[in-house]
C-alpha cells in the first residue's frame, strides 16, 4: 500500500521515528511499529429507507496488540480515510501505553454522515460493520469504543448484534455503553477530569497552588465543562471559555475576570456545547472573538474542542504568564506551534497523556463488563486519578531527568513499552 | 481558656509518599481541621517544644501517623450530593447511614484516599473531628461515631472501598440521632456543624486474627473521686489491655493515681479483684471478614478474653498472677495461676519510666490549654527496652473554681432528698423541677437496654420543652456493658441538668464511668452524684427518699420509668472540693439558704 506523504499518518510516523531515535530502536522493531499490525477495509450494504440499496466502507486498523487487547473507537464520517484511521490507531497505542493500560491500539470507522441518515440506516451500518468484522474483535482481541459521530446507541446496536452472531451476553465486547446497561459510572467526566489531574500535577512540580491560578478554556463540551468543574473544585478560577456559536457560524469567547460561573454558563448552553451569546452578555460576561480565548493573561491554557487550534498563526499570541498547556483535544496544536513552544519556559502536557482519562475509564468500563460486576462511581474515580496521576508522575520524573520536553518523554514511555512487550513475546 | 486554633496552615498538604515520610500529619483540604485534629496538631508541637524525650529513655513518644481530611470536602459532599434534606430530617440512623453510602465523596480527594490505602498496610482509625468541639471549645466525647478498619485485604480496591464507607458512616454520624440531641442542649444546632475526619494508623500489633495495643490508657490531671490519701489535682490514670474503647466506654480497667502507682485498687478480696478487674478486651478483627455491614461501629471490632491475651503472649508485661499457696499477686506470669490485669510489671518493677512519662504529659499539656486536661493514648510493648507510646487525644476538662459550701447543718435539715460523699461538678442548681428516674421495683439488668430507650423518648420531649430535670437511676450511667449500668449514650439523656447514680441489692458497682461519658458530664457542668442503697456511702450521705419521689403525681410513666414535675424547684449544690453533694426536696429548699 502506497502512504502519501504530509498526512496525518506520516505525523504520527514521524512523532514516532523520533522517539525510536532517541530509544535506539533496532531496525526490526521500528519497522513494526512504524505500521498497523492488521488492517481490515470491507463494504457494508445497506438498505436505505427508500428502498435503495447503498454499499459504506468500512475500516478497522489494528496497530499493536502486544501489551493487551486493541482499544479503540469507532468514527462515522464522511470525509473518513484509512490513512486517518491507521494514524489515530498508533496514536491510541501510545495513550494506552502511556497511562500503562494492558491493551494495544486500534481505530474503525466508517465513511457516512449519520446527518443524513436515519436510525434505522445508522442501524444497519452498526450491524452490518460487525457482522464483518466478528471474528476479529472480541472482549479478548479488540474492543471498540464510540468516537466521532458516534453514540452510546450505537454501541448497543453493536454489541446487540455480536451477541447474536456469538450466541452469547459479552458485555466486555464494546465500551461507551449506556450506564445501567454495561456502561460504567464516571465515564462521561472521565477525560475532563483526567486533564484536570495532570494540570494539579503539573502545578504540583512547580510548587503552585491551584487556587492563586487562572485558567481559559477552548471548548464547552463535555470535557471541557468537567475539566472547568473539576478545576473550580480545586480552587481555580476560569476566566474564559470558548465555544462554537451554530447560529452565527463562528466561535466567541467568554470573559469574566472574577472567574465564570460554570453552572450559570451551563443554564444557558445547548446541547452541543453552543453558549447563547445575547444571555451570556446579559448577565455580565463580556463576548470576544473566538480565537481570544488563546491571549488571555492566565495562567493555564487547556485547547479541548478541535485539532490544530494553537498553529504558527497564533502561537506567539500566547501570553508569557502561561506555565501550562494541558492538551484536552485530540491534536489541538501543530507540528509549527509545537515547535515554537519548545523554546519557551512552559509546560505542554501533550494530549495523549492529558485526555488519557477517556481511554482509561473505557478500560475500568471493560474490566467491569467482563466480570459483570460494576464499581461505585467513587471507585471508579479514584482509580481514574491513581492511574493519570501515576502515569503524569513518570512522564515529569523522564522530563527532569533526560531534560526533555514533555512530548517528547510522554512518546518514549509509551514507545518503549511497546517496543518491550514485542520484544519480550519473541516478535522481534 | 481555649489555646491559639491551628488552622490548616500548621499541617502540611497531603503527599501521596506520605507513609514514608517523617511528617506525621498531614491534611486533604483546604478547610478547618476541627477539634480532635487540632488537639493532635497541639501534641504534635508540645512533644517537640516541651517533651524532653531524653529523660524517658525507652519510651518513644509520639503522634501515630495520620491525615486530616478538612471541612470544606465535608461542605463538598455535603452539598454535591443534595445531602442536607435528609440530614435535618429525622430519620432513623440506619437509614441516615444508608443515604450517606450511596453518595458520593468529592472527586478531588478521591485519588489521595485511593493512594493512602495503596500505601498504608496497617489498620486505620476513622475518627470524626467536629468543628463545633473546637469552636465551643468541649470534647464532644464519644458523640460521633469511629470506624476502625483492619485495612488488611490485599487488593487495593477493597482496601479503598472500605476507607471510603468508614469516611460515609462518620460523615452520616454527625447527623445521627444521638448527636442531634447532643448539639440541641449546646444551643446550636447541627446546620452549625461540620465534620473534618482523621484517618490515623492504629497503635499496637497483630497477633494472628487480633490486633490491639498492650496497653490502652487514659489519664486526668484532676480526679473527681480520689482515693483516700489523695487529692484530686494528683489526678487519676486508667489502664486497659486492648483498644481503648474498653476505658472509653467504662467497661472494668485498671485505676490508679500517678503520685500512687504503686497503691493497690481497693478491693475487698481475692475473689473480686478476679471478678472485676478487666477480663475482656478489644482488639481489631484481622480475620474472617465479618457479615458486610458499612453502618456498624463495631463491624470490625471484636472483643476476647485473658485466655486469647495469653496465647498472644501479651500478657506478661500487664498482667499478676495470683499465687494461691503464697495468697498473693505476683508481678508478671512466670507463675502458673490465674491472670489479673494490673500492671504490675509495668507500675511496680518501673523497668520503663512509663509513669514518669505520663505525670509529664499531664504536666505539659496542662500547661499548653492552661486547663485540666485529659488525654487518651496507646502502647506498643513488643520490644520492652523501646516501648511505644502513641498520644491519640488531647482534651481539656472543665473544673469549676467557684467555692460552694454545704454545711453540717444543712445536711441535718429534714428536707434532704438524698446527698452523696461521691459527687462531680461544683455549683448550686435552684432551677430544676423535674425528675425522671427508674422504679427501683421493676429494675432489673436485664432490662437495661429497654430502660435506655424509654430514656431517650422523655428526654427528647424535655429538651424540646428546655426543661433540664433530674435523672435517677441505678448502677453506671452510660455503661457499655448492660449489667453494670444503664447502656445510655449521651445523646440520650443529654437534657439532664443533674444525674444521679445509685447501686442496688443486684446492681453494685463501682462507679467509673467511661471517659467519653465522664468527659461530657463535666463539659455539660451536669452535677453527677453517686449514692448507695445501704449505709455504705459514709455518715454525711443519705439514702434516696424513694417514699416522697413515689408520692409525686407522674406526668409519664411506664412500668420502668417514672417522670414527676414538682410545683417548686429543687435545690441541688456540690461541692467539688470535698466531693459532697446534696440535694433538696422543694418545699425544703426554699427555707434553704441559697448560694
Amino acid at each position: 500500500m502506497a502512504y502519501k506523504p504530509y498526512n496525518s499518518f506520516s505525523i504520527a510516523q514521524t512523532q514516532f521515528d523520533g522517539a525510536a531515535e532517541i530509544l535506539g530502536l533496532d531496525e526490526a522493531t521500528s519497522d513494526l511499529l512504524r505500521y498497523p499490525m492488521r488492517e481490515y477495509a470491507f463494504a457494508i450494504p445497506i438498505r436505505m429507507d427508500d428502498g435503495k440499496n447503498r454499499v459504506f466502507r468500512g475500516f478497522r486498523v489494528q496497530h499493536n496488540d502486544a501489551r493487551g487487547p486493541c482499544k479503540g473507537g469507532i468514527r462515522f464520517h464522511p470525509q473518513e480515510t484509512q490513512d486517518t484511521v491507521r494514524a489515530l490507531s498508533m496514536w491510541m497505542t501510545w495513550k494506552c501505553a502511556v497511562v500503562d493500560l494492558p491493551l494495544g491500539g486500534a481505530k474503525g470507522g466508517v465513511i457516512c454522515d449519520p446527518h443524513n441518515l436515519s436510525d434505522r440506516e445508522q442501524e444497519q451500518i452498526c450491524r452490518g460493520w460487525v457482522r464483518q468484522m466478528a471474528r476479529n474483535v472480541g472482549p479478548n482481541t479488540d474492543v471498540p469504543a464510540p468516537d466521532v459521530m458516534t453514540t452510546p446507541q450505537h454501541m448497543l446496536w453493536m454489541l446487540d448484534e455480536f451477541e447474536g452472531i456469538t450466541g452469547a451476553k459479552v458485555p466486555g465486547f464494546i465500551t461507551g455503553k449506556p450506564v445501567g446497561i454495561g456502561g460504567s459510572l464516571g465515564r462521561t467526566e472521565a477525560t475532563g477530569y483526567g486533564v484536570i489531574f495532570t494540570v494539579r500535577e503539573a502545578l504540583k512540580d512547580m510548587n503552585i497552588r491551584a487556587s492563586d491560578t487562572t485558567a481559559s478554556v477552548q471548548g464547552f463540551g463535555n470535557v471541557a465543562q468537567h475539566a472547568i468543574r473539576l478545576y473550580e473544585q480545586l480552587g481555580g478560577t476560569t476566566v474564559c471559555v470558548s465555544c462554537w456559536d451554530q447560529k452565527d457560524r463562528t466561535s466567541y469567547a467568554y470573559h469574566k475576570a472574577d472567574g465564570i460561573r460554570i453552572d450559570e454558563l451551563l443554564s444557558i448552553t445547548d446541547r452541543f456545547g453552543g453558549i447563547d451569546k445575547a444571555k451570556a452578555a446579559d448577565i455580565g460576561y463580556e463576548v470576544l472573538p473566538g480565537d481570544d480565548w488563546l491571549k488571555q493573561d492566565v495562567d493555564i491554557l487547556i485547547p479541548a474542542a478541535l485539532e490544530n487550534q494553537i498553529n504558527e498563526e497564533n502561537v506567539n499570541d500566547i501570553s508569557a504568564r502561561v506555565k501550562i498547556i494541558a492538551e484536552g483535544a485530540n491534536g489541538p496544536m501543530t507540528t509549527g506551534a509545537d515547535t515554537v513552544l519548545r523554546d519557551r519556559d512552559l509546560v505542554v502536557i501533550p494530549d495523549f497523556l492529558a485526555n488519557a482519562g477517556g481511554v482509561t475509564c473505557s478500560y475500568f468500563e471493560q474490566v467491569q463488563s467482563n466480570m459483570n460486576y460494576y464499581w461505585g462511581k467513587d471507585e471508579v474515580l479514584g482509580k481514574l486519578d491513581s492511574k493519570i496521576t501515576a502515569a503524569y508522575l513518570s512522564v515529569s520524573e523522564m522530563v527532569r531527568k533526560r531534560k526533555l520536553y514533555m512530548r517528547d518523554a510522554a512518546y518514549i514511555i509509551a514507545v518503549d513499552r511497546v517496543a518491550r512487550a514485542c520484544r519480550d513475546r519473541g516478535w522481534v | 481558656m481555649k489555646p491559639a486554633g491551628f488552622g490548616q496552615q500548621d499541617v502540611p498538604l497531603f503527599d501521596r509518599n506520605f507513609f514514608r515520610s517523617p511528617v506525621p500529619i498531614t491534611r486533604i483540604g483546604n478547610g478547618e481541621l476541627g477539634g480532635k485534629a487540632s488537639g493532635l496538631v497541639l501534641i504534635r508541637d508540645m512533644l517537640a517544644s516541651h517533651f524532653d524525650a531524653e529523660n524517658f529513655s525507652g519510651i518513644e513518644v509520639y503522634v501515630p501517623k495520620m491525615v486530616v481530611i478538612a471541612t470544606d470536602v465535608f461542605d463538598a459532599f455535603m452539598e454535591r450530593n443534595g445531602l442536607f434534606e435528609t440530614a435535618f430530617s429525622d430519620l432513623a440512623d440506619d437509614h441516615m447511614a444508608e443515604t450517606f453510602q450511596r453518595a458520593e465523596l468529592p472527586t478531588e480527594i478521591l485519588g489521595d484516599l485511593r493512594a493512602l490505602a495503596e500505601e498504608a498496610h496497617t489498620p486505620l482509625a476513622i475518627r470524626s473531628s467536629s468543628l463545633l468541639e473546637d469552636e465551643l471549645f468541649r470534647p464532644f466525647a464519644g458523640v460521633y461515631e469511629t470506624k476502625m478498619l483492619p485495612n488488611n485485604p490485599p487488593d487495593v480496591d477493597t482496601r479503598f472501598r472500605k476507607l471510603v464507607e468508614a469516611i460515609k458512616f462518620v460523615y452520616a454520624s454527625t447527623y445521627f440521632n444521638s448527636a442531634k440531641s447532643y448539639i440541641r442542649a449546646t444551643d446550636r444546632t447541627s446546620a452549625d456543624e461540620k465534620m473534618a475526619i482523621i484517618i490515623q494508623e492504629v497503635v499496637g500489633r497483630r497477633h494472628d486474627e487480633r490486633f490491639y495495643p498492650d496497653v490502652s490508657g487514659v489519664g486526668r490531671s484532676y480526679n473527681f473521686f480520689p482515693a483516700s490519701g489523695s487529692t484530686p489535682k494528683d489526678g487519676v490514670v486508667n489502664l486497659a489491655l486492648g483498644l481503648g474503647k474498653t476505658i472509653v466506654d467504662g467497661g472494668a480497667s485498671w485505676i490508679y493515681t500517678p503520685t500512687r502507682p504503686r497503691a493497690p485498687m481497693p478491693f475487698n478480696s481475692v475473689r473480686d479483684i478476679l471478678k472485676l478487674t478487666q477480663l475482656a478486651f478489644w482488639a481489631v478483627n484481622m480475620g474472617r471478614p465479618p457479615a458486610y455491614n458499612p453502618i456498624a461501629e463495631t463491624e470490625y471490632l471484636i472483643q476476647a478474653d485473658l485466655a486469647a491475651a495469653s496465647y498472644d503472649d501479651t500478657l506478661s508485661a500487664v498482667a499478676s498472677t495470683y499465687v494461691a499457696n503464697r495468697d498473693r499477686f505476683l508481678p508478671g506470669t512466670t507463675h502458673s495461676g490465674p491472670r489479673v490485669i494490673d500492671f504490675a510489671p509495668l507500675l511496680a518493677y518501673g523497668n520503663i519510666p512509663f509513669n514518669e512519662a505520663i505525670r509529664e504529659l499531664l504536666s505539659i499539656s496542662e500547661q499548653a490549654l492552661k486547663d485540666a486536661v485529659e488525654i487518651e493514648f496507646a502502647m506498643d510493648l513488643s520490644d520492652i527496652a523501646h516501648a511505644r507510646f502513641g498520644f491519640l487525644q488531647l482534651r481539656p476538662m472543665l473544673v469549676s473554681e467557684k467555692e460552694v459550701e454545704i454545711t453540717d447543718e444543712e445536711l441535718a435539715t429534714a428536707g434532704v432528698l438524698l446527698a452523696s460523699n461521691r459527687a462531680i461538678g461544683n455549683g448550686t442548681l435552684d432551677t430544676i423541677r423535674d425528675i425522671v428516674y427508674v422504679r427501683p421495683e421493676t429494675f432489673e439488668a436485664r432490662l437495661t437496654p429497654r430502660i435506655a430507650a424509654e430514656l431517650e423518648t422523655v428526654n427528647r420531649a424535655l429538651l424540646e420543652e428546655k426543661r433540664p430535670y433530674l435523672l435517677l437511676g441505678f448502677g453506671r450511667w452510660g455503661s457499655s456493658d448492660p449489667w453494670l449500668g444503664i447502656p445510655v449514650e449521651w445523646g440520650q439523656i443529654s437534657g439532664a441538668g443533674v444525674i444521679v447514680e445509685s447501686t442496688l441489692p443486684d446492681m453494685n458497682v463501682e462507679p467509673s464511668q467511661g471517659a467519653h461519658f465522664f468527659h461530657n458530664l463535666i463539659s455539660f457542668e451536669v452535677p453527677y452524684l453517686c449514692v448507695t442503697h445501704d449505709s455504705t456511702g459514709g455518715a454525711q450521705a443519705r439514702k434516696i427518699d424513694w417514699d416522697w419521689l413515689n408520692f409525686q403525681p407522674a406526668v409519664t410513666e411506664t412500668s420502668l420509668l417514672r417522670h414527676v414535675r414538682l410545683e417548686q424547684p429543687l435545690l441541688v449544690k456540690v461541692d467539688g472540693r470535698t466531693g459532697r453533694g446534696v440535694i433538696w426536696r422543694a418545699q425544703v429548699a426554699e427555707e434553704n439558704p441559697r448560694s
